[in-house]
């Protein structure tokens, strides 16, 4: 733990169901830190009641070990990510604290759509990865594959991964080579359930190639297997190997993921792992503890961090108290006086107001880019206390909620006491109003799940006249669409407001933004901008902020159904103000601004979008026509059918919608034989004839007028 | 027909005997108090004193929906009533000139207003006024305590020797109103020995006048609102001995302005 060499930072990701878990209970036996249990697989890590019911993992977990290799003590910090989608912010969060990602292939399964996801996650951070190929005993026992073609469906497997890497990282030039490969022994095979592994180093040092373990497994020696050539240490001894330490990796990701000054005391500390350097922290989660409270756990990347300390908290004023540091020991967080050093993951407790994805330290500082998880809540639940008495204990819940997960989005309503959450898709939402009523011990009401949708200009609109009630102050506004490579970019985080003038300027030129445009961004708002065209308008600089606000209003509540707007550019061309501050406060200029806006979105054929998904259904051929019509009857598009394997995969988009009781139609339609997988894809402009209908009912819902401004005239 | 009628600065006596009479020929009388107020009279005394209902117009009853104002003042005698003037530092000018667009006749009948008052309780010459500022409340609009607008006019006034009216915010939702000692705090961040001049219930029969250094302004209290604040330029020597005379400025203070 003090020397940073023998520290690895890593995470483990797959798509779901993939075996992470059963991995990391695995390791975590093998390092002698849980009792081995035998072959009857626990979970360990899957703490929570509902993670064992419902048999996945819901919240990353953070465990560490030891483990001997060449003669050196290796300290493996892990965090196991959960698989499902829809709680795919954790393993983006979790990307941030480590060095090295662990992606797990279910062998029979080969590549899915979550391991594209986590691949491209890790590398975005700037995360190495090492391929571990799980389940290996299916293809022997259950498909009774011989040699041959179990080294096929081996090597398509690397294939398809190391595509994925070589796609990624093509341009990009802090990274040369990270494709993996058998004989460099970045990559594992085995069977997490029984727990031996193999890989080239093994077989070298064990004797035992793929002819033994086909010849054991087919003979039920599955315990003799483990013992000889046991899982976990092939596996940490790939970690300890191939994985970069934080001193080699800090170099690397600071650049990626800080925007401070690069040449500064702060940068060459974080760099250099310096453990008497000023404390830096990022946060990279926030759990409750019964009996410890809020622990905020994260990545330490300079400073040593110990009880005592007052610390910054980016984003707030003030500083917090830090109240114990410790760091995880198998399962368990261990409390150390003495504080734990640089280029460790520490969990830290008083910080009270952190929240996963801020930045800790003992100097102001630049914060970290912020963690951007790509996908954007799509699906909203009412929830309502059942009894009055318990709307403070909610409202408290749900605002702790929102503190831990980031992708969440919850909106309280103390008028109607109706508040909404809205997260990445059903299971999600499921799962936190469960968590409330059962730990939390409230008892609530849900509403049906209903999906958010957008507004989005789709022309140029021309220039409007926003007039303030006093009609003394007057605003010129117009509206155009932005193009999809600067909305992706504002959404990945590589441009906000955050970030230094200069930096965001060739960003946003780097997407396509015109250079003169990009120099007068006044405002980024959601994933809308705001440009300022005026030359030299006295008083505008002091009434910016309610323009802004006013700006604010109209994209949080569009014209057409009060829902966010999403990539528009607009531009302030000229602004004619009074003279006196008053006769220009907010109860002129905000309305003026908000109604130049709706206007100008109107003007520019604002239209209704509405979340997609990518649909993936792997199932027999027998019930492939089944199966797609449950994707063409749900306003879906089948974009590819294949075969893989003995199974059709059947590929297309459907709106998220219309995947609300998916899964037991799925299951009718195919006798239970499909698996599938569904992943957010953004927001697609819903057709012309459906748009009336569609604003109509969210109108009707959220008790607005049921009429639409007459220059409506875009569908 | 419209009249815009000022009621000047502090109860039902403030009133023009010209606008007096106006008001009791109105079918109709409509006053808004947003911006400012009589503090020596309730709506329902100045209701009985004039023998007409006043109905009273929040900012938006008057900018955003004015509409039955203006039909009402087609076929009736409308009385548009402010507290000091309607067209000084509230400009109703808007409302006047939409009840012109629609052929209304309109008339306006002046009221004293702080304006008035800043020169005439002062000693400080109508001719040597720069541009007027509101000083708002600093919760009103996040940002700085003092906006940047109202810096610069106090500094450019200053700088050509001009005096500077300060009007002081009023929050009529919430019967708020910003004191002279509160102002003088607020604008002691940059000029901590400048002189200022607080005026406390202008117009009323026991008005306060006090000139001193802004920061022992701040320290000071002068009771019931309204009140205002002068930042006095380069002093006339007749405006010198007034400042002593009537707001009881130390002499070390006025030495520093004296041209
Ligand atoms: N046959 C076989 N089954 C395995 C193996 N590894 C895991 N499993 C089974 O696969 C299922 C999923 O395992 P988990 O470890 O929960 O998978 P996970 O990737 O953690 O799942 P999520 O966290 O929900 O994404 C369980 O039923 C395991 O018993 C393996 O090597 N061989
Ligand atoms: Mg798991």
């Amino acid at each position: 733990m003090e020397d940073p060499e023998q520290i690895r930072n890593i995470a483990i990701a797959a798509h779901v169901d993939h075996g992470k878990t059963t991995l990391t209970d695995n390791l975590l036996a093998g390092a002698g830190m849980i009792a081995d249990e035998g072959e009857a697989t626990r979970l360990m890590m899957d703490t929570e009641e509902d993670e064992q019911e419902r048999g996945i993992t819901i919240d990353a977990a953070n465990v560490s070990m030891t483990h001997e290799y060449e003669e050196d003590n290796h300290l493996i910090n892990l965090i196991d990510t959960p698989g499902h989608v829809d709680f795919g912010g954790d393993v983006t969060r979790a990307m941030r604290a480590v060095d090295g990602a662990l992606v797990v292939v279910d062998a029979v399964e080969g590549a899915m759509p979550q391991t594209e996801t986590v691949v491209r996650q890790a590398l975005r951070e700037g995360v190495k990865p090492a391929l571990f190929i799980n389940k290996v005993d299916r293809l022997i026992s259950e498909l009774q594959e011989g040699p041959q073609e179990m080294q096929q469906r081996l090597m398509d497997v690397i294939g398809d991964v190391n595509e994925l890497i070589r796609g990624m990282t093509e341009n990009r030039d802090d990274i040369d080579d990270w494709t993996v490969s058998v004989e460099d022994g970045t990559v594992a095979f085995g069977s997490a359930l029984y727990k031996w592994g193999v890989s080239a180093p093994s077989m070298q040092r064990t004797g035992i190639g793929f002819p033994e373990i086909i010849e054991m497994e087919r003979n039920d020696k599955r315990m003799e297997l483990h013992e000889q050539t046991p899982l976990s240490d092939v596996v940490l001894d790939m970690v300890a190997e191939h994985f970069p330490n934080p001193l080699a990796a800090q170099p690397r990701r600071i650049p990626r993921v800080w925007r401070g000054e690069a040449d500064s005391d702060l940068a060459r500390q974080m760099e250099g792992v310096d453990d008497d350097g000023e404390v830096v922290f990022m946060v990279t989660d926030i759990s409750m503890d019964p009996h410890a409270g809020e622990i905020a756990t994260g990545r330490l990347f300079s400073g040593t961090i110990k009880q005592g300390q007052e610390l910054y908290v980016s984003g707030t004023v003030g500083k917090n108290r830090v109240q114990s540091v410790g760091i995880f020991m198998g399962g368990e967080r261990e409390e150390l006086d003495r504080g734990v050093p640089a280029g460790n993951i520490a969990a830290v407790t008083g910080l009270r107001d952190a929240i996963a994805g801020s930045t800790v330290s003992s100097v102001e500082m630049t914060p970290f880019e912020s963690i951007e998880h790509i996908s954007e809540p799509v699906i909203t639940k009412s929830v309502e206390a059942q009894s009055m008495d318990d709307l403070p204990k909610l409202i408290e819940t749900l605002q702790q909620v929102a503190k831990e997960d980031p992708t969440i989005r919850v909106e309280i309503n103390e008028d109607t006491g109706e508040h909404l959450i809205s997260g990445q898709g059903e299971l999600h939402l499921e799962v936190i109003t469960q968590r409330i009523q059962k730990n939390q011990g409230i008892p609530v009401q849900t509403g049906e799940p209903i999906v958010v949708f957008r507004e989005s200009a789709q022309s140029n609109s021309r220039e409007v006249e926003g007039v303030s009630p006093n009609r003394h102050n007057k605003f010129y506004i117009t509206v155009e669409p932005l193009s999809n490579d600067i909305v992706d970019a504002i959404k990945r985080g590589e441009v906000s407001m955050d970030m230094p003038e200069l930096e965001r300027r060739e960003a946003l030129q780097d997407a396509g933004m015109g250079k003169d445009t990009s120099q007068e961004v006044e405002h980024i708002h959601g994933t809308n901008i705001l440009i300022d065209d005026t030359k030299g308008i006295q008083h505008l600089n002091e009434t910016m902020e309610l323009v802004i606000e006013g700006l604010e209003e109209a994209l949080d509540d569009g014209p057409l159904a009060n829902e966010p707007v999403q990539g528009s550019l607009l531009r302030l061309h000229d602004a004619k103000l009074h003279e006196d501050t008053i006769h220009r406060g907010p109860a002129q200029v905000i309305p003026a601004v908000r109604d130049a806006v709706h206007r100008a979105l109107i003007d520019a054929d604002i239209k209704l979008l509405e979340p997609i998904q990518d649909v993936r259904i792997d199932v027999p051929s027998a019930h492939m026509g089944s199966a797609s019509g449950e994707i063409q009857g749900r306003r879906g598009r089948v974009d590819d059918m294949f075969q893989e394997g003995d199974l059709m995969v059947i590929e297309g988009i459907a709106p998220v919608e219309e995947m609300i009781g998916f899964s037991s139609d799925i299951r009718s339609a195919t006798e239970g034989r499909a698996s599938w997988n569904t992943e957010n894809a953004g927001f697609r402009v819903l057709s012309d004839n459906l748009q009336r209908e569609k604003i109509m009912g969210i109108r009707e819902r959220k008790g607005m007028k049921l009429e639409l401004p007459a220059s409506v005239d875009q569908f | 027909m419209l009249t815009f009628i000022g009621l000047g600065l502090y109860d039902e006596e403030s009133i023009t005997v010209d606008g007096r009479a106006a008001l009791e020929d109105a079918d109709r009388a409509i006053a808004e108090f947003y911006t400012s107020h009589l503090v020596g009279a309730t709506v329902a005394e100045l209701s009985a004193s004039h023998g007409i209902d006043i109905e009273v117009r929040d900012r938006a009853g008057v900018e955003q929906d004015p509409e039955d104002v203006l039909a009402a003042a087609e076929n009736d005698h409308v009385a548009f009533l402010t507290a000091g003037d309607t067209m000084i530092s509230t400009t109703h000018v808007d409302l006047r000139l939409r009840a012109i667009d629609r052929g209304i006749d309109t008339r306006v009948i002046h009221g004293v207003t702080a304006q008035t008052a800043a020169s005439g309780l002062t000693g400080l010459q109508n001719y040597r006024f720069g541009k007027s500022v509101t000083l708002p409340f600093p919760d009103a609009r996040g940002g700085d305590a003092v906006p940047g607008s109202v810096v610069e006019s106090i500094e450019a006034n200053r700088e050509r020797g001009l005096h500077t009216l300060v009007y002081l915010d009023i929050n009529a939702s919430r019967d708020e109103y910003m004191t002279a000692d509160v102002a003088a705090g607020l604008l002691t961040e940059g000029w901590t020995d400048t002189l200022g001049v607080a005026v406390a219930r202008a117009g009323g029969p026991e008005p306060v006048v006090a000139a001193d250094t802004l920061s022992a302004l701040a320290a000071r209290e002068f009771g019931d609102p309204l009140h205002l604040l002068v930042i006095p330029g380069d002093l006339h020597h007749i405006e010198s001995d007034a400042l002593s005379a009537l707001g009881g400025a130390p002499a070390d203070a006025l030495a520093a302005r004296e041209r």
